[in-house]
Parts: structure tokens; C-alpha cells; sequence
């Protein structure tokens, strides 16, 4: 491994004498993984991954070099490299590297990398057995764990010096019901930042029946109807519109560019006076949290919308020169094979105030959106699509049939300001977003919401 | 580090599986270097380049497979990589088999299919292009207003495998690709679009050809609205339908078929399609870039029909999964990089054209709609069943011509039931990149479409 003074003489070489900012990112990573189909072992797997990224700015100029090679003289001529293309700039003298502060989590009670793959199985195999006597109509079951840990260590020109261990673990349990060589899946995939004891304590076999019995249903019902109408969105993963519509389009990778539809709406009414929504990397053992971002900032509790009023953008280091506003301390990456850039934690919708059984019972006809599938959204047009992986139509104020096949189309801005009711039931749900800088594990999450009209794509049979 | 040191790495660790207990053992070296750099706002925003390297090793006891990977190599990796792939391999409990393999005809397996353009590829060069790129893209038009994102990408790095049967397989390649996409906007409506270019000679980048298309696929988008919700007829464009196929590629797989997850099991030598739809696969196919002789399992790879008009001739097959069915491989086990798994993928999918032209397959719709672009094929689809419900872009037919762009609509179908719905295939062709070569295809009538829009 580099000693500090071989990482302060790589940042110095990156520094050039144009670049006025230098960052050296190192990151050491190490997971295992087991996948089970139809309640058998299917894969089992082990791996380090240990990588080093040097990133060099002027102004709104960025270099970024990475290798997994630790030769220092290597090291050095990459960074020299990266130093080379950068060719306007006055320059900055480097500071001191500051005594190294280190983040360790001092809640995890047990560390999932010290576990046997055994305890991993056994844990998937309840929800397997489970699932495969739980009815006829489940034909297969799919689960996997993944357990991970990456330590990442930042040391920058402006004499920044961070360390952070990050554990994580995610499980997923899916079911496949057949009916009539009809299939559908129900799924579940809970992520924790919390040590195994987040495993130890999942009620495994009440969520394994739950999506046994939405696979089920969905196996069994007939296809959603097309059209316009008032859609109540569920708790939990519901939020992945909200995270997808708005949340991305607030990140400064497209607003610092003006590419957003938000662009200049610091201040100004973009959602219902009943919306309020933060991104908050400070909840403990959440799964998009973190302690200090990629950049070695202090992450924060960002409140992105106040009753409607759009109040902050997600800033990192390139948006904030680009912007002029400071950073915000969300600045992740999938590893270190990508530069970080402005990305969001746990973002979500905040309670309101209603029962979630009233915002239903409100509602004549429409679509109960309870389960939310992924989605996608163009940022400058404020386009988004959303599949819905559990939905029943509402009658006269009542849940009623199942459907399913729905997708949700709109506009993110029309969206917002057409939220008319918000629920007291905020779930988190976690999630993997993925966008310039990679793959990187985000929660989503909202309370029972209704949105008074949405394009529901459906087909009717 | 190079390729010999690596080598004596892979064969340290081939070595001393034996007294780990291993009968069989593999290990797989890959490295990659990239380079990468996006033009912003009349300048070079961000520049990357990279070399990353890793190993992985798998290996067989009692017929179970172990797998572990690393990017260090050190003798400390050596310990690390047999210890872990021992203990993986012993809570295995999947009854099919896997195999290390090497053909005895074919234990030396080479593969270079470097350009001799790579050296091209520098700063320099890249940002001349992009910047030129960007400029061409906004003189194109006044309505575009921004180039949001443009970026010029190359790759190059070996694979190498060796294992304990004897096999040696080497191959090397190199690529570039360029992306950039436009927004532009007209009283308040906000429009983007991307396009896309694949090569390995930067010199045979056209630049006007790129902003041609670029510019007509953003500008056509003004004036859109919604269409009434019904049933039509639908051309599913070549970039359209190759983005569905590779979102449903897995059901052609035998993995998938063995696992329960296709509705394709059991269905080889039945009409599955219309008698009107071939897809075969073409791994030396002539035109594409990436030509591929042979497997990452050491097999090699063949000409031949998916689906051969309408008729299901053959699922793709692995060692594992040729094995479990009682047949040969079909030289489709492929890895992407040391660090992922040996899965089913193809290496050219060719969806064979037709011979009309793009506007005679409008004629033949008459009043209908052209689907260009499918959003959300990771979410609105369901791989097991084959129903999507997708948002899409394309334009309103009438009379056999275009008349309107169409937006906030989506399209509802089903994968099995749309290949069965195919009525005409055009001579359009286009490629992407995708599995372990590239995805060929024209455009495609499909009939009766369930459509979604205003009331």
C-alpha cells in the first residue's frame, strides 16, 4: 500500500502547475455472495478488488486516471498524465494534508464477512422451502446474499484526509407463480448498511408468504385498463418515481448544465404545497447512507423540497464550480473506476398527515399502484416511465380486483404539483441507482401518496 | 503488468490446485485499458483513462465448481483464490455438472483482432473530434440549444485462459464509440436525442453523417402529441427491436429453459414465430466488427438459425446446460471480463432482412404507428411471461406516410405473441454492440398493438 507521503507526492504530480484542485480516491473492496435457484445452490462467490483513482480539475476541467496497479512509479506518471491535459489554469499551492480521520460504523453488532456462506444458505433455504410448499402455484424460487465491504480513503490538494469502512448486505427472495403458462414474479430485496443482525432479525417467512401471494394474484388477474386517472401510489418502493421524476433532476449533474427542468427553481413552487421531500445520507445503518461522500466531504440531510418550494439541489465539487453553490456532500461512485458525481442517499417524500386507508376510501375509481416496479426519466424533459409490479383497481373507495402489466407515464413537474393526498406511513425501500458515476445502492421512499391523474399504460384484454 | 508475468501467475495457481484437492482447475487473466473524454460547452470537461487487471481462478472437486477472483498477484493470492474457490465449490449443491474443458483438436486458441489504429486514440485526436462534433451539432440548427452529453470512448485488452486440460485461449480486440445527445427546444417544449457510432478506426468517424442523423431524430420530435388509445399496426424500428430482442435474449437460452424461466422449454423444432421472422447467429458475419471464433470455454463457436422462419431450431447451449440436455455445446458460453461468471450470451445476432425499404413497409401499414425508441426495458417487462408495457417515441402513419411525431404513449404487448405478429420485415439494417458481438436488425410490422394514450 502507498505510504501518506508517496500520496501527497502523487498529488502533487497531479497538481501540475495548471490544475488548481487534486484528488486521490483509494478504495479496497472485498464481498461474498451466494445464489440459490429452486432452493439449490447455484453459485458461490469470493473476491477483493483494491483500485486507485486520481482526479485533477481547472475550473470546470476534469481528469480522471484509474488503475488497480499500486506501482508508485507508475502511479506518479499517470498522474503526470492527467496533469499534462490539463492545459489552462492559474494553478494552486497544495495544503497539508491534514491528520487522517477515520469513520468506522460502531453500531454493527456483527460483521456479515465473518459469517460462513453456510449461515448465508441456511437463511435463503427457510425462505426457499417456504415459498416452494407454500402453494402449488409457486413453480420456482430464486434468493441471494451479498455481503460487502469497501474502505475508501480520500486525500485531496485542499489537505482533506478521510478514511470510511462501508459494510453492506442486501438479500433478495423472488417467487414465480404459473398459471395457465402465465408466469409472474413477487419479489422482495431488503439492503442494510447494518451488520448480519439485519438478517438475523427479518421476519423472512411473513415477507416470503407476501410475495408468494402478489405472484399469486398477479398470475391469476386480468390486465389493467389504459388511460388517464387518479393512481394512489404505496409506501416504500412507491418513492422510486419520486427518486427518478424529481430526485435526479435535482442533482447537479444536470442542473449545473442547465439540462434539468429544474434548472433556476432554487425558491420557487415545483410540487403540491403538501410535498415536502429530503435526501438524507445520515440515516443510521440505512442502506444509501454514508458517513463521508466520495469526494471526503460530510454528508448531509438535505431537505430538497419544502411544501412544494424546491429549497436545494444536490451539489458536488464539479457542480458546485459550474453552479456556484457549495457542495452538498452527495458526491458517490459506483468504485474507482468511475470520477464521483452529485448523486442521491435516502431520498423521500416526508409524512403528511392522512390515514393511508382514507386517501383509498377517497377515491372512486383509480388505480392502487401497491407495489412499484423500476423506472427511468429523461431529466431534461421531465419524462418519466414506471412499471407497476402490483396493482388493483380502486372502486367507490375500495381496493378492489388485481391487475397487472401497468406502466405510469408523465411528467415529473406535472406529477408533483398533481399530488393531492400524502399519507402518515413513510416506508424506506432500498434500491440500486444507476447514472454517471455507476451503480450506487440508494433507498427510495415515500408514504402512501395520490396523484389526482396519471397515464396508466395499460391493455385491455 | 504483462501478459508473461501474468501468465506465470495462472500457472503457479494451475499448479497447485492438485493439493487443494482440485481435479480440474482454470484460471482466466483479462486487462483492460480505456480511455474516455466528454466535450462540454465548447471545451473538454472530463477526461479519463484507466488499465485494470484481474484473475480469476475456478476449479472442480467432486463435480462441483468453485470460483474466486482477484487484482492482486501475489503469492498471498495464490493461498487466497484456491482457499476460497475450495470452500465456494464445497456448499455447491446444484446437481448440474460443470466442466472444465479443452478441445483435443483445438487446445491453442489465438484471436487478435486489433485495428493497428489504437495508437490513434489519443487526447489529442479525441478532443479534435468531439469539439468539432459538438460545434457541427449546434450549427446544425438553431432550435438546438445544448449538447448535454458527448462522449468518445476506446477500449482495448487481452483475455487469457488457461486450464488444466491444456487449453490456451487467447484473444484481443480493440473499439471505439462515440455518443452524444442533443436538446433543443421550440416555445418552451424541451426535446433531447442520442445517437450513437462504433468503430475502431477514429480516421472513419463521419461527423456529418453522425450530425445528420442526430439532428433529424431531435427535430422531428417537435409537434408530437398523444393518439387515442387503441389497437394498431405498428413498424417496431430496427433500434426499437433490438433493444426488445436483447431485453428478451435470455428466453433463447437453454439456461433459462433448464431453470424453468423460458416459456421456449421444450419448444425447439415448433413454429414459434412468424413465418416471416429468421434470427440466426453469425459469429465470423462479415459485417460486423467483432468476429468470434471461439468460446470463453474453449469451444468453437458456430453459424446457426435461431429461429428459422417462424420455426424454433435452437436454444444456446454451454457445456453446463449442453451436458444437462444431452447434446453438444453451441459455443455459446461467454464471459465478459475475470471477474464475471461463465453464462449464456451470443456473439452476432442477425435478424435476417427482408426487401422492402423503410418506406414501403409505411405503405404497407397505411395508418398506423413507428415506434422508434422503447424507454424503460428494465423495468415495464416481464422476461418470464413476456409481457411489456412500455413508454415510447415514434410517429403517426397515415395513408402510408409519416404525418406526426407521437408522445406519452406506451405500447402493450407480449415478447411471444409479437414474433408471431411480425407481417413484414424490412431491408433497413442497423448493428449495436451487445452480448459478445453485435445485434443486426431491420425494421419490423407488427400487428395489432394495444396502444395507450389520451382518451
Amino acid at each position: 500500500m502507498l505510504t501518506d507521503n508517496q500520496i501527497s507526492m502523487i498529488i502533487e504530480a497531479a497538481l501540475g502547475t495548471k490544475a488548481d484542485f487534486a484528488e486521490v480516491f483509494i478504495e479496497d473492496r472485498s464481498s461474498s455472495s451466494v445464489g440459490l435457484l429452486n432452493n439449490k445452490v447455484t453459485s458461490a462467490f469470493s473476491g477483493v478488488d483494491t483500485g486507485i483513482g486520481i482526479r485533477v480539475m481547472s475550473g470546470t476541467n476534469s481528469v480522471y486516471v484509474y488503475s488497480n496497479d499500486f506501482d508508485f512509479d507508475s502511479l506518479i506518471k499517470m498522474a503526470k498524465e492527467a496533469s499534462s491535459v490539463v492545459n489552462s489554469g492559474e494553478g494552486a499551492a497544495m495544503e497539508l494534508m491534514s491528520k487522517l480521520k477515520r469513520y468506522t460504523p460502531d453500531y454493527i453488532i456483527s460483521n456479515a464477512l465473518l459469517k460462513q456462506k453456510k449461515d448465508y444458505i441456511d437463511f435463503l433455504k427457510k425462505a426457499g422451502d417456504f415459498a416452494s410448499n407454500f402453494d402449488p402455484m409457486i413453480t420456482q424460487t430464486a434468493a441471494s446474499l451479498s455481503a460487502g465491504k469497501r474502505i475508501i480513503r480520500v486525500v485531496n490538494s485542499r489537505g482533506v484526509n478521510i478514511e470510511e469502512e462501508q459494510n453492506r448486505i442486501r438479500f433478495s427472495v423472488q417467487a414465480v407463480a404459473t398459471k395457465d403458462g402465465e408466469k409472474q414474479t413477487g419479489r422482495i430485496a431488503p439492503g442494510t448498511m447494518r451488520g448480519y443482525e439485519f438478517v438475523d432479525e427479518f421476519p423472512i417467512i411473513e415477507e416470503t408468504q407476501k410475495c408468494c401471494e402478489s405472484a399469486i394474484r398477479m398470475a391469476s388477474c386480468g390486465y389493467a385498463p389504459s388511460g388517464k386517472m387518479p393512481v394512489v401510489i404505496g409506501n416504500g418502493f412507491g418513492g422510486v418515481i419520486f427518486h427518478e421524476a424529481c430526485g435526479h433532476a435535482l442533482e447537479a449533474t444536470s442542473v449545473g448544465i442547465k439540462a434539468s427542468c429544474f434548472t433556476d427553481k432554487i425558491g420557487k413552487q415545483i410540487a403540491s404545497p403538501i410535498v415536502s421531500a429530503r435526501d438524507n445520507a445520515r440515516i443510521e445503518g440505512e442502506w444509501g447512507s454514508y458517513h463521508y461522500d466520495d469526494e471526503g466531504n460530510e454528508s448531509s440531510d438535505l431537505q430538497l423540497i419544502k411544501n412544494g418550494i424546491c429549497t436545494n439541489y444536490l451539489v458536488d465539487e464539479l457542480g458546485s464550480r459550474r453552479m456556484g453553490m457549495k457542495p452538498t456532500g452527495c458526491s458517490r461512485r459506483q468504485d474507482y473506476s468511475y470520477a464521483p458525481t452529485s448523486r442521491m442517499s435516502n431520498t423521500y417524500i416526508e409524512n403528511g398527515d392522512e390515514d393511508p386507508k382514507d386517501i383509498i376510501a377517497n377515491t372512486e375509481y383509480g388505480l392502487y399502484a401497491a407495489n412499484m416496479g423500476g423506472g427511468s426519466v429523461d431529466t431534461a424533459t421531465g419524462e418519466f416511465n414506471f412499471a407497476v409490479n402490483e396493482g388493483y383497481m380502486i372502486r367507490n373507495g375500495k381496493v378492489c380486483e388485481p391487475v397487472r402489466g401497468a406502466t405510469l407515464i408523465g411528467k415529473g413537474s406535472e406529477v408533483l404539483m398533481n399530488i393531492d393526498h400524502v399519507g402518515n406511513d413513510l416506508k424506506h425501500a432500498a434500491g440500486v441507482c444507476g447514472s454517471q458515476s455507476g451503480s450506487v445502492p440508494t433507498n427510495v421512499g415515500q408514504p402512501t401518496i395520490r396523484v389526482s391523474s396519471i397515464l396508466v399504460g395499460g391493455r385491455d384484454s | 503488468m504483462n501478459i508473461n508475468l501474468a501468465k506465470e501467475f495462472m500457472k503457479k495457481l494451475i499448479d497447485r490446485a492438485p493439493s487443494y484437492g482440485f481435479d480440474d482447475a482454470e484460471s482466466c487473466f483479462t486487462q483492460d485499458v480505456s480511455m474516455s473524454l466528454h466535450v462540454l460547452n465548447g471545451e473538454v470537461s472530463s477526461y479519463e483513462n484507466s488499465s485494470e487487471q484481474g484473475v480469476a481462478f475456478r476449479g472442480k472437486i467432486n463435480g462441483r465448481m468453485g470460483i474466486a477472483n482477484t487484482t492482486k498477484f501475489d503469492d498471498a493470492s495464490v493461498e487466497y483464490l484456491l482457499s476460497e474457490a475450495k470452500n465456494n465449490a464445497s456448499i455447491i449443491d446444484d446437481d448440474d455438472e460443470e466442466f472444465i474443458y479443452c478441445d483435443e483438436n483445438n487446445k491453442v486458441l489465438k484471436h487478435i483482432q486489433l485495428s493497428g489504429n489504437y495508437d490513434k486514440n489519443t487526447y489529442d485526436s479525441f478532443s479534435k473530434v468531439g469539439l468539432s462534433l459538438e460545434r457541427a451539432i449546434l450549427d446544425s440548427d438553431s432550435k438546438i440549444v445544448a449538447v448535454d452529453y458527448l462522449s468518445i470512448s476506446c477500449g482495448q485488452g487481452p483475455m487469457l485462459t488457461l486450464n488444466s486440460k491444456g487449453l490456451d485461449s487467447y484473444k484481443d480486440g480493440d473499439y471505439i464509440s462515440v455518443f452524444a445527445e442533443a436538446r433543443a427546444e421550440v416555445d418552451g417544449v424541451v426535446k433531447t436525442a442520442g445517437h450513437f457510432w462504433f468503430g475502431n478506426d477514429i480516421d472513419k468517424f463521419n461527423e456529418e453523417d453522425f450530425v445528420k442523423v442526430l439532428n433529424k431524430k431531435l427535430l422531428s420530435k417537435f409537434g408530437a402529441s398523444s393518439v387515442k388509445s387503441g389497437t394498431y399496426d405498428i413498424i417496431l424500428g430496427n433500434e426499437a427491436f433490438i433493444s426488445l430482442l436483447s431485453t428478451y435474449f435470455g428466453v433463447f437460452s437453454s439456461y433459462s429453459m433448464q431453470k424453468g424461466l423460458s416459456l421456449l422449454a421444450g419448444k425447439e423444432g415448433e413454429t414459434i414465430a412468424s413465418d416471416k421472422l429468421t434470427i440466426k447467429e453469425v459469429p465470423m458475419y462479415e459485417k460486423a466488427l467483432i468476429k468470434v471464433p471461439f468460446d470463453s470455454e474453449g469451444v468453437l463457436t458456430q453459424e446457426k438459425a435461431i429461429i428459422d422462419s417462424g420455426v424454433f431450431n435452437t436454444a444456446l447451449y454451454n457445456l453446463k446446460t449442453a451436458h444437462k440436455a444431452g447434446c453438444a455445446s453451441t459455443g455459446n458460453g461467454f464471459r465478459s471480463s475475470y471477474a464475471s461468471s461463465v453464462s449464456i450470451s451470443f456473439t452476432n445476432l442477425v435478424v435476417m432482412s427482408g426487401s422492402k425499404t423503410f418506406d414501403e413497409l409505411c405503405e404497407t401499414v397505411g395508418t398506423g404507428l413507428y415506434i422508434t425508441d422503447l424507454n424503460g426495458l428494465h423495468a415495464g417487462v416481464n422476461t418470464i411471461s413476456g409481457d411489456f408495457s412500455l413508454f415510447c417515441e415514434g410517429f403517426y402513419i397515415e395513408n402510408g406516410k409519416i404525418v406526426r411525431p407521437v408522445e406519452q404513449i406506451t405500447i402493450a404487448d407480449n415478447f411471444f405473441e409479437v414474433i408471431k405478429k411480425v407481417s413484414d420485415v424490412g431491408n433497413d439494417v442497423i448493428s449495436y454492440p451487445d452480448g459478445a458481438g453485435e445485434m443486426f436488425s431491420p425494421s419490423l410490422i407488427i400487428k395489432n398493438v394495444s396502444v395507450s394514450g389520451e382518451e
